[in-house]
């Protein structure tokens, strides 16, 4: 593994990050024919369309916008929103920073809860255990985000009254009522992702025990303690790491789903605050730093992976 | 005297959803200390299962219906799964087949080594790895140290092999079981191999059981060899006599499968009227990409010429180039060059045109692989004839050609052996009436009596069409017994272009010479 | 067919998935005609009303019977994940299928573009669109085909070369043939069983993302019974009634299943090893 490789990986993650704010903006400002119209609606005045083209530059070329736009975020400016008047760029990151205290909650959870029960389905393949293990994971995939949450809600907020249903309370500031704000949509999210992860590391156990390293070991003597914890765990575990930074996609697309039910001021919400009030800048950033979380997150994983697997070398 | 293994009318069966499938018929065999015992038999004969059955790794489906497996004076089918940790690798060793999958990829390989010697021999880390490096540097590891450290990815198979059997040795076990260790390695590594185990074995008195489908090698490393067949066992003799003296007819069948370079198979002379002339060709793989360089070509300007009928063989290791001349030839690699054929100049793929692609056929290694799995084999047999106006009316005649019944044609691919796909596509380049047939490895993947029948097919058909044969192979004697001339290729380059008949005399390139010491001719 | 539907039915889990596919399939073409009730016929007496004899699965908040719009509701979910899944699958093989054929550096920034669409979420993506396309089923259809061809892409292409790279082709090749022959007869044979059930597979995340646009009101539009909206519409009143949530909700988790269960079960039946 070299630096060469880090360097490429690096320059691949940009080019993603410019690939994404070109869609981003073509979607939000190219595509629709009048886009002052289209966020002004039916009862706007000449002079406010008027006044609103000329504030986005909606009169010169789509790679003229594209350009000014992509140099003004470029320098971090994301521009005023169009709902609140504030710089949209600090709004979107302190939101931002509540996302992904739910999502590194979330991942951590799944870890905790997906990779013993995945193991424990490989080893008991075919029992009981397996069979209610490989349910769950199937139902826990069938299940749309917002149903799950509005069941979890019902059962552990609504009849139960164990955990507050909706809002948002900084862990930082009361750490207790924080973390039971934060309960169920941490759950809600980490159902899906066990069941995902659950399946992989079921299935990538079965292979590394399958595989005739495993059996060499077993063969040479080794009692079956270190074949399964020495030998096979750490084989079976390293994808895990490429799964986690690949389901960063599904977490931050259900993200968007749990904060809205949740109520919870995550960047999620304000994109469907903006969406709902075609607050153009909102729109364009929220999308934009929610991809680019994600390109970085993915490009992490992949690195953390060729740091740990000693077979990967990239020249 | 108790012998370091004895097996006693063993009987075992697989249970499938068909009923029980019996694998090893009453088998009974002893090993001696300090004895190497061969166990000779073709893929399906059970020989595998065997070894399963000794190391207690049997398949949940397996049934043991009789018999008994000892080890010296125990009894291997009662032991607890607590017995066996401490028998496995202490008393009863294992040297398996492919040593590139046999070690975790994971690990160091100091840390596979050292933790058997501590599971074992009851010793510490700092003990383990000061015997680790001593072990590693007596199975002629250069640096033993540096290699402690490095992972399985970062050594050669050959070396990977040394670590196995470095490991398998530490212990100082009774008995040591050998499965193939060299099947998966190259010619000459391999045969490195067999003389550090003839080493080990006279330094430490171990006694084997060394399981193998080739019957010349077995009889050059073991005292005495048992064929099994059809999961019986046909016969047991001493190494020097197997050979000479076959005495049930299953073993003279094997015997007379083996190549002998002696033993040539064609006795007409090739004519001197050039069919394809190479020059300079260079095989290239993949451009350069948008983040990475070309890689080097796979062939350093070879230049070699087939002649009219001729059987030209084709030598090398893996990652020779060997492959990649046939890929040229046939307009599947990017190449340089110029290939002059019917007196056309071919300097490129796109200048291959259909009377070429007509008269020059190939046969890929892999059957598997070579028949598309969503045809039938009428269909996959009618394409040439269509392509190159033959009928498809010929079809019951091109498979009764490769001697299968008219029958197949109705067959899916996945419904034949290996070696009836390898007939079928030889009935697919024969469809085309070629005037030069490239066999790629063909019989590789073979057992050697379906090789011994296929080469003999091949050789038939030669004789009915006048077909020339650009063979390549990695089997030395396999090649001399069949090929007017023979070149044979080293990393890209062909060190050497000799009649066949030249090959016994001195003046071959030394890497030849090398390869011709590590093919096993047969003892007696 | 009727070979590969046998082999289909012969395990569990496809007869399962083919058992509710079918049910599915009724509801979608004579749910109008057999539901008890009109959808959208309001009875102030009987808001509320649970599960019983009068609505089996029990009354909204206007009293309309909810098995009723379940049935009426499959049609306006169920064909919008299809069609949804079938365009996007189909745009994704086309493109797969012709980067692994172009080759080189084409195919290099052919993937590497598409891999950075996929770094955008599909329900981001599909959100974006509906948002500028306008609310509404159509709309939404549109965003899922979109939101799915990059990753559908991804799939065919790597199918696609691993059979360009099997010896049948190179044989092909080798002896001639054309690259229309190469391409419908050799390869895509071999290419559409993956592609088949990886698009089956598919349509369960379709019809989960169906319902979530219309859950968040960009999807399918009132007073329609899209299953999603029914779901979103009987949140408020959860407490009350909690029928009105789980009936779609466990129509969405058993359709989704169904498209599943199939997935898997075709790729156990298109597998020809097992025709022995």
């Amino acid at each position: 593994m070299s630096l060469a490789w880090f360097a490429r990986r690096l320059l691949l993650m940009v080019y993603t990050v410019i690939v994404v704010s070109m869609l981003v903006f073509a979607i939000t400002q190219v595509l629709p024919a009048d886009a002052a119209q289209s966020l002004l609606g039916e009862n706007a005045t000449p002079e406010m369309l008027a006044a609103l083209r000329a504030k986005l530059g909606l009169g010169a070329p789509a790679w003229q916008q594209y350009l000014r736009w992509a140099g003004h975020v470029f320098t971090g400016d994301f521009g005023i929103s169009m709902r609140t008047s504030q710089p949209v760029g600090p709004e979107m990151l302190s939101a931002l920073s509540r996302s992904l205290l739910l999502a590194a909650s979330s991942i951590l959870v799944t870890l905790v809860v997906a990779v013993p029960l995945g193991v424990v389905a490989a080893l008991r393949q075919g029992r009981l255990a397996d069979t209610g293990v490989s349910l769950i994971a199937y139902l826990g995939v069938s299940l749309p985000e917002f149903v799950t949450a509005t069941l979890l809600a019902l059962l552990l907020a609504d009849t139960l009254h164990w955990l507050p249903a909706t809002g948002y309370v900084s862990p930082l500031e009361h750490f207790g009522d924080g973390i039971s704000h934060l309960a169920l949509p941490v759950l809600t999210i980490s159902v899906i992702l066990i069941a995902h992860v659950m399946r992989m590391m079921r299935s990538e156990t079965l292979d590394v025990l399958k595989s005739d390293y495993i059996r060499a070991a077993r063969l040479k003597g080794l009692p079956e303690r270190s074949v399964l914890f020495r030998h096979a765990l750490r084989n079976a575990l390293l994808p895990v790491v490429t799964i986690i930074g690949l389901d960063v996609g599904y977490l931050l697309g259900g993200i968007i789903v749990i904060e809205e039910i949740f109520a919870i001021p995550g960047i999620g919400r304000a994109l469907m605050v903006a969406i709902a009030a075609r607050d153009l800048p909102s729109i364009q950033a929220g999308a934009l730093i929610m991809a680019a979380t994600y390109a970085v997150t993915n490009t992490l994983a992949d690195m953390a992976y060729a740091v740990l697997d000693p077979r990967i070398r990239y020249d | 005297m108790i012998p370091a293994l004895a097996v006693k009318n063993y009987t075992l069966d697989y249970a499938t959803a068909a009923g029980p499938v019996r694998v090893l018929h009453d088998i009974s065999l002893q090993i001696g200390p300090g004895e190497v015992l061969g166990l000779v038999g073709e893929s399906g004969s059970g020989k595998s299962s065997l070894a399963w059955a000794l190391m207690r790794h049997l398949p949940d489906n397996a049934r043991e219906i009789a018999g008994s497996l000892h080890l010296g004076d125990i009894d291997l089918q009662r032991l607890s799964p607590r017995e066996l940790t401490r028998i496995r690798g202490r008393r009863l060793g294992m040297v398996f087949q492919d040593p590139s999958t046999s070690l975790n990829p994971t690990l160091t390989i100091g840390r596979q080594v050292t933790e058997t010697l501590i599971q074992h021999r009851g010793i510490k880390q700092r003990e383990a790895d000061v015997l680790a490096v001593d072990l590693l540097s007596h199975v002629e590891l250069r640096d033993p140290a540096a290699i402690m450290r490095r992972y399985p990815h970062e050594i050669s198979g050959g070396e990977k092999q040394r670590v196995i059997i470095a490991t398998a040795f530490g212990c100082r076990p009774d008995i040591i079981l050998f499965d193939e260790p060299t099947t998966a390695l190259d010619v000459i590594t391999g045969a490195r191999i067999l003389e550090l185990f003839a080493r080990l074995r006279e330094e430490t008195g171990v006694a084997a059981l060394y399981i193998s489908h080739d019957l010349a090698l077995v009889t050059r490393v073991a005292d005495r060899v048992a064929v099994l067949k059809h999961g019986r066992l046909v016969e047991q003799a001493p190494a020097a006599e197997i050979f000479r003296a076959p005495r049930h007819a299953d073993t003279q069948a094997l015997v007379q499968a083996v190549p002998r370079p002696e033993r040539r198979l064609i006795h007409d002379k090739s004519s001197d009227e050039v069919l394809l002339a190479a020059s300079d060709i260079e095989v290239h793989y993949g451009r350069a990409t948008l983040l990475g360089h070309a890689p080097p070509p796979a062939t350093k300007r070879i230049g070699l010429d087939v002649r009219a009928g001729e059987i030209l063989g084709l030598v090398g290791e893996s990652g020779s180039g060997k492959s990649s001349v046939a890929r040229a030839l046939t307009g599947l690699a990017h190449f340089s060059g110029k290939v002059r054929f019917d007196n056309r100049e071919i300097t490129d793929a796109r200048d291959m045109n259909a009377a070429y692609r007509r008269d020059v056929q190939i046969i890929f290694q892999h059957p598997d692989s070579s028949l598309n799995p969503r045809q039938k084999v009428s269909e996959i047999l009618s394409r040439p004839l269509k392509l190159y106006g033959g009928n498809t009316a010929e079809i019951p005649r091109l498979l009764e050609q490769v001697r299968l019944p008219t029958s197949f044609a109705d067959r899916w691919p996945h419904q034949l052996s290996g070696g009836q796909k390898q007939r079928v596509a030889i009935a697919r380049a024969f469809a085309a009436r070629p005037k030069l047939v490239i066999c790629d490895e063909i019989t590789a993947p073979l057992d050697v009596s379906v090789q011994a029948q296929i080469i003999e097919l091949l050789l038939a058909l030669r004789a009915a069409t006048g077909t020339a044969f650009l063979f390549i192979t990695h089997d030395l004697n396999l090649i001399r017994q069949i090929a007017h001339r023979i070149a044979v290729m080293r990393r890209g380059e062909m060190v050497d272009l000799l009649p066949a008949e030249d090959f016994d005399a001195e003046h071959v390139h030394p890497y030849t010479r090398e390869l011709m010491a590590a093919s096993p001719v047969p003892v007696g | 067919m009727i070979e590969l539907f046998v082999r289909l039915i012969r395990r569990p889990q496809g007869l399962v998935g083919v058992t509710l596919l079918a049910l599915i399939a009724v509801a979608c073409l004579f749910g109008q005609a057999l539901a008890p009730y009109a959808p959208e016929k309001i009875d102030f007496l009987g808001r509320f009303r649970p599960p019983g004899w009068q609505n089996w699965l029990g009354a909204d908040q206007f009293g309309r019977d909810i098995l009723s719009r379940l049935m009426v509701g499959a049609r306006s979910t169920v064909p919008m994940a299809l069609i949804a899944t079938f365009v996007g699958s189909a745009a994704g093989a086309i493109i797969g299928v012709g980067s692994a054929y172009l080759g080189g550096r084409t195919d290099e920034a052919i993937m590497r573009t598409n891999d950075a669409v996929m770094a955008i979420p599909g329900l981001l993506l599909a959100l974006l669109l509906v948002s500028t396309l306008g609310n509404g089923a159509g709309n939404a259809v549109i965003a899922i085909a979109v939101a799915f061809a990059p990753g559908m892409a991804r799939v065919t292409r790597s199918v696609a070369l691993n059979v360009r790279n099997q010896d049948y082709v190179k044989a092909a090749i080798a002896r001639g043939e054309g690259a229309a022959w190469i391409i419908f007869r050799e390869m895509l044979p071999n290419v559409m069983a993956p592609i088949v059930i990886e698009s089956t597979i598919r349509v369960s995340f379709a019809v989960m993302l169906f319902a979530t646009l219309s859950f968040l009101g960009v999807g399918a539009q009132p007073p329609a019974s899209e299953w999603g909206l029914m779901v979103a519409d009987a949140r408020q009143y959860m407490y009350q009634a909690p029928w009105g949530l789980i009936v779609p909700a466990a129509a969405i988790a058993l359709t989704a299943i169904a498209f599943n269960l199939l997935g898997d079960g075709l790729r156990d039946a298109l597998n020809p090893k097992d025709e022995r």
